[in-house]
């Protein structure tokens, strides 16, 4: 029971703390980019900015997927803040992904949208191994794929598994929407103008759309925090130099072509977590 | 409900996104309108930000003439930009058509083909002039929201 | 009783397929085969109802000795090969088939000792399992087939109907498969392998196109050699044990040790071979020119099943072998490789096959994994997807009569000409794709299952992992591309469609939905018995439709009740969109509508429809990129398997 409170708190809070994350991002980003940048708040204020706005839809199936991708990012985090099974978790994370896509592909004569679609179809190439591979070798090392064991391992998960948090890296940039891998849409006047796979989700269910972006970053930092969850403060310190790193990585890199993600990006994740998880079971 | 009407109020202030729209300038005022992002003037302050697709965006920033090839285009991205929405004319060419407004082509200023809420003067008007247009445009949107009583 | 269930679901399909042949009459047919398909259905539900039985003896069969009548009918039939092989002047039917008439020969007259009776049928929850969705999937396909064949007909314009032939055949193909799933005799299950491999030559080229016939006799020799694999794995079965009982084999192989395993692996590639494992994939593929219903049947739901179902039947007699270790990675290689070349296809059906001949090497990779998690894994995935993979091959079907396209690119906004099947289609394809659909909670399994293991698995890990991406990717733009439709204020008009094409297909969608709501059901109903027959300890426990193991948990009643609660509000919200709300795709502003071409304006002010494509990235995944070095490939497994184990 106490599982379930803790986990409603936290879908409760997460759009709360995602929300606020992107704002400092935003503001870090513009400080690295000699500005002043917006208010910490300002991204909840684009979230209720739209919220208000006429609905405008190309047709009934983008309302009934934005807010399917919602409904799964929320049942994302619930689930982990359950401590339940990585595997189906992913999988649940996979309904969003695949609804979005759908969402901005039954829009007929939408050039944007569809190349959109596409792209983001290749990033889920990219990103699903890589995460599959992620959660396989924590459960070599922890012997069980629910979360609460992971929580529950005595060491941090870091010190046997770096190759595979820099897989993580990998799968947490392209899940963000940073460069270089901000490939089927990415954040505000960035490279992508015209927003690919969000190009016909417009008003209120972009906003849903965002809400379910926050929550999908709480997972994925989540998932982070996994790494180092012997103490808090060691998770904290991890999270806050990730994500950093994330931001100047998304600085300083122009966005690459999904031809590029896919051969780079897909092997040297794979490589690299193969030998990540051979080492870990010749070790253990 | 009041609650949730504030903050999206407040979020409609915050946050005027803005697509900007070349209707046949010389690219004098685009340039200004450009010169916004940079970090000199930084726009993103103030919640701005310049999107690339009249579906996400609440302001249309339009420059340039209208003429009789394109006014149907500048009529389509109004009819795409979700309500509520403002139209802000910048520059000489927008605000009348200029000094090409007696040209056979050309239909005259924005105010013509689509309500426009606030405007800008000049050839080419400075950053801090389209900065003020809009928050002159917000101040609009008060009005019709009922907030300034 | 058990006779007489025995007999409704082996014998009297056989009849019937006779019956059919000298039938002329639609309405005749449609009476025979609503009864048959009842019939067939209530037997195999009251065969459950008995539960399990113990190895069972039919000495005679209307007074003659029942294995005499299956060796001699086994020599007709591979005669009847033969002679076809001699007509289309093919060496390889020619051969394959002489091969294995000296081989029986070999067999019965020189090695099998007559005097004792060898038990001829069995049945445990597995082979339940597989009379259930032979008998229900399969009779729903018939019915579908009698709107569709008739629709078919009168498209090629034929003067003399060849409908009496075609059911024939696939009347009998279904008695052929409950013989096979049912049969404890090994030499049974050979008979009816190759009753089913000669089914199938006879409908794939039931068209009599070019194309029709030379892929029917590729699919003839292919099966051939999977049929010639499995007698050589039943001679030295025999020659090992001393019998040909399939109880015994699975009970004592594992004390017999090494020598089984060469046996075990002809007959274990027999199984691949029928399921179109690489590089055996091609007549899967070829057999895409049937109609409809064949590839439904035979290929999808069903007939390939019969392959998994060796593979899987074994695998306790195989358990902690090298063998093993072998079939879980030949699984998982053509696992990736199909799921990789799917994504280059256009065509529907292809598409559906090769994700097909994945979902089997999910299942034989299951096999070889061979730990209590992974064989329940094997099972439940063997039940969904012949319901989901039935029906999307069955709503295949009827958008090829209606839209006369295979071809996914031309089902852009079929929700807008065929609202019903393309959300049905939809619909399917969720279930193929997303939690908690029973599919992905059996590729749950299957990758807990695997990742635990370690050693050579991690192997067998890592190409899970990507061809499941892989496998998101073509379904997700598929069913994407179904729904694209310009805003229509209220729901289209559903499309007009016989009943008998309508049915099936709303019968299997709701299958679909039901039986993963009762996963957890079916899993302590069917699944576990199995499991706990032959392992030790089940690998699950399950309460309140939560699967927990050691190493994971899965829920499905929070996940389906949480989905269908946000669903609920999605349809409630897409419901209320107006007409005001409706907006036109962005076009950089030169959008504009004539005559109901929606596009934008182009050169003289002439209306261009903007077209879009999907990625389909043949030059890394396609079918002749790939191809070569796959085959390439799963010879060199196979041949270092053989050689090691020789």
């Amino acid at each position: 029971m106490a599982d379930i409170i803790i986990a409603l708190i936290a879908v409760i809070l997460a759009p709360i703390v995602g929300g606020l994350i992107s704002g400092v991002d935003r503001k870090i980003t513009a400080r690295l980019q000699s500005r002043f940048g917006p208010p910490i708040l300002q991204p909840f204020y684009d979230v209720f900015k739209l919220l208000g706005k006429t609905p405008m839809v190309i047709n009934s199936w983008q309302v009934l997927c934005a807010y399917v991708y919602l409904a799964a990012s929320m049942l994302c985090v619930f689930l982990f803040f359950m401590q339940s099974d990585l595997l189906l978790i992913f999988f649940v994370l996979t309904i969003g992904a695949v609804f979005l896509v759908m969402g901005a592909l039954s829009t007929p004569n939408s050039p944007y949208s569809q190349i959109g679609a596409q792209r983001e179809l290749m990033q889920m190439l990219t990103y699903e191994p890589l995460l599959i591979l992620v959660f396989v070798a924590i459960a070599m090392v922890t012997g069980s794929f629910k979360v609460s064991d992971a929580l529950a391992y005595p060491k941090p998960l870091l010190t046997q598994l770096p190759l595979i948090f820099i897989v993580l890296g990998y799968a947490l940039t392209i899940k963000l929407r940073k460069s270089p891998f901000d490939i089927s849409a990415s954040h505000h006047a960035h490279q992508e103008i015209v927003r690919g796979v969000l190009t016909e989700y417009s008003g209120p269910f972009l906003a849903l759309i965002e809400i379910a972006h926050w929550y999908e970053v709480i997972f994925v930092l989540a998932l982070c925090g996994l790494f180092w969850a012997t103490n808090l403060f060691g998770m904290l310190v991890l999270l806050v130099i990730t994500y950093f790193l994330e931001i100047i990585v998304d600085n300083v890199s122009a966005r690459m072509t999904w031809r590029w993600m896919l051969k780079g990006a897909l092997s040297v994740g794979l490589v690299l977590s193969f030998i990540n998880i051979v080492w870990v079971y010749t070790a253990g | 409900m009041s609650i949730l009407n504030n903050w999206i109020n407040k979020g409609r202030l915050k946050s005027p996104w803005v697509v900007h729209f070349d209707c046949g300038s010389c690219n004098g005022c685009d340039i200004e309108v450009l010169a916004c992002l940079t970090p000199m003037y930084d726009i993103e302050r103030f919640g701005i930000i310049n999107v690339g697709n009249p579906k996400h965006a609440d302001v249309l920033l339009v420059t340039g003439t209208v003429n009789h090839r394109n006014k149907h285009v500048l009529k389509n991205i109004y009819d795409q930009m979700p309500d509520p929405k403002a139209v802000i004319a910048i520059g000489a060419c927008g605000l009348s058509g200029g000094v090409f407004r007696d040209a056979y082509n050309v239909v005259g200023g924005v105010d013509k083909v689509i309500p426009v809420t606030a405007y800008v003067p000049g050839c080419p008007p400075k950053p801090e002039a389209i900065i003020d247009g809009v928050v002159t445009a917000l101040e609009e949107v008060k009005k019709v929201l009922g907030l300034t009583a | 009783m058990l006779d007489t269930l025995v007999f409704c679901l082996v014998v009297l399909p056989f009849l019937v397929g006779l019956l059919h042949a000298f039938v002329k009459s639609h309405q005749v047919r449609t009476t025979i085969v609503l009864v048959t398909s009842v019939i067939m259905a209530l037997s195999s539900l009251a065969l459950l109802a008995m539960g399990t039985f113990e190895a069972y003896d039919i000495s005679t069969f209307i007074g003659i000795d029942a294995n005499g009548l299956v060796a001699l009918c086994d020599f007709v039939l591979l005669f009847v090969i033969l002679y076809f092989g001699f007509k289309r002047k093919n060496n390889l039917i020619m051969g394959f088939a002489g091969f294995q008439i000296l081989a029986l020969a070999y067999l019965e007259f020189f090695l099998m000792d007559h005097t004792t009776h060898v038990p001829a049928i069995f049945a445990d929850s597995l082979s339940l399992v597989m009379v259930l969705i032979i008998s229900i999937v399969g009779p729903l396909i018939w019915i579908y087939a009698l709107g569709y064949m008739k629709h078919h007909e009168e498209h090629l314009k034929l003067a003399k109907t060849k409908q009496p032939l075609f059911f024939a055949f696939l009347t009998l193909l279904l008695g052929a498969m409950n013989g096979l799933v049912l049969a404890n005799n090994l030499n049974w299950m050979y008979f009816f392998f190759e009753v089913t491999g000669f089914c199938s030559f006879i409908l794939i080229s039931h068209d009599k196109t070019e194309i029709a016939i030379r892929n029917g006799e590729r699919a003839l020799w292919m099966n051939l050699l999977a049929g010639a694999s499995l007698l050589m794995g039943v001679i030295l079965v025999q020659r090992v044990m001393g019998t040909v009982s399939l109880v015994e084999v699975l009970s004592e192989s594992t004390t017999l040790g090494a020598v089984m395993l060469l046996p075990l692996f002809f007959m274990a590639f027999a199984g691949c071979g029928k399921a179109a494992q690489v590089p055996m994939q091609s007549w899967l593929l070829g057999a895409m020119v049937a109609p409809t219903p064949v590839s439904a049947l035979l290929h999808s739901s069903t007939m390939v099943k019969a392959g998994v179902y060796i593979v899987l039947r074994l695998a306790p007699a195989y358990v902690g072998t090298p063998l093993s270790s072998f079939i879980a990675l030949f699984g998982a290689f053509t696992f990736l490789v199909t799921s990789a070349m799917a994504i280059s296809q256009t065509n529907g059906k292809k598409i559906l096959a090769y994700s097909t001949i994945a979902n089997l090497g999910l299942i034989i990779t299951c096999a070889g994994i061979n730990t209590p998690a992974a064989f329940t894994a094997a099972m439940m995935l063997i039940i969904f997807h012949a319901v989901s993979k039935g029906l999307l091959f069955l709503c295949v079907g009827a958008v090829q009569q209606n839209i006369d396209s295979l071809n996914i690119e031309d089902m852009r906004g079929l929700y807008k000409r065929m609202p019903r099947t393309a959300t049905i289609m939809i619909i399917g394809i969720m279930s193929m794709l997303l939690p908690p659909f029973g599919v992905l909670i059996s590729k749950w399994m299957a990758i807990e299952s695997a990742s635990v293991m370690g050693g050579g698995m991690l192997l067998v890990v890592t190409m899970l992992a990507l061809g499941s991406a892989l496998t998101v990717v073509y379904w997700a733009r598929w069913a994407g591309i179904l729904m694209s439709t310009p805003f229509t204020e209220r729901a289209p008009a559903p499309e007009q469609q016989p009943f008998t094409l309508r049915m099936p297909l709303q019968v299997l969608i709701v299958m679909a939905i039901v039986l993963s709501i009762f996963a957890p059901f079916i899993y302590t109903g069917l699944v576990e018995p199995v499991v706990a027959l032959y392992y030790a300890t089940p690998a699950f426990a399950v309460s309140y439709g939560t699967f927990a193991s050691k190493t994971g948990i899965f829920v499905t009643y929070p996940v389906f009740l949480l989905l269908g609660l946000g669903l609920f509000y999605a349809m409630r919200a897409a419901k209320r969109m107006s007409k005001k709300s409706a907006s036109e795709p962005y076009l950089c502003g030169v959008q504009a509508t004539e005559n109901g071409v929606a596009g934008f304006r182009g050169p003289l002010r002439q209306i261009v429809a903007p077209e879009a494509s999907n990625f389909y990235l043949a030059q890394y995944f396609g079918e002749n990129v790939l191809t070569k070095w796959v085959n390439v490939i799963a010879l060199v497994l196979l041949a270092a398997t053989l050689g090691g184990l020789l």
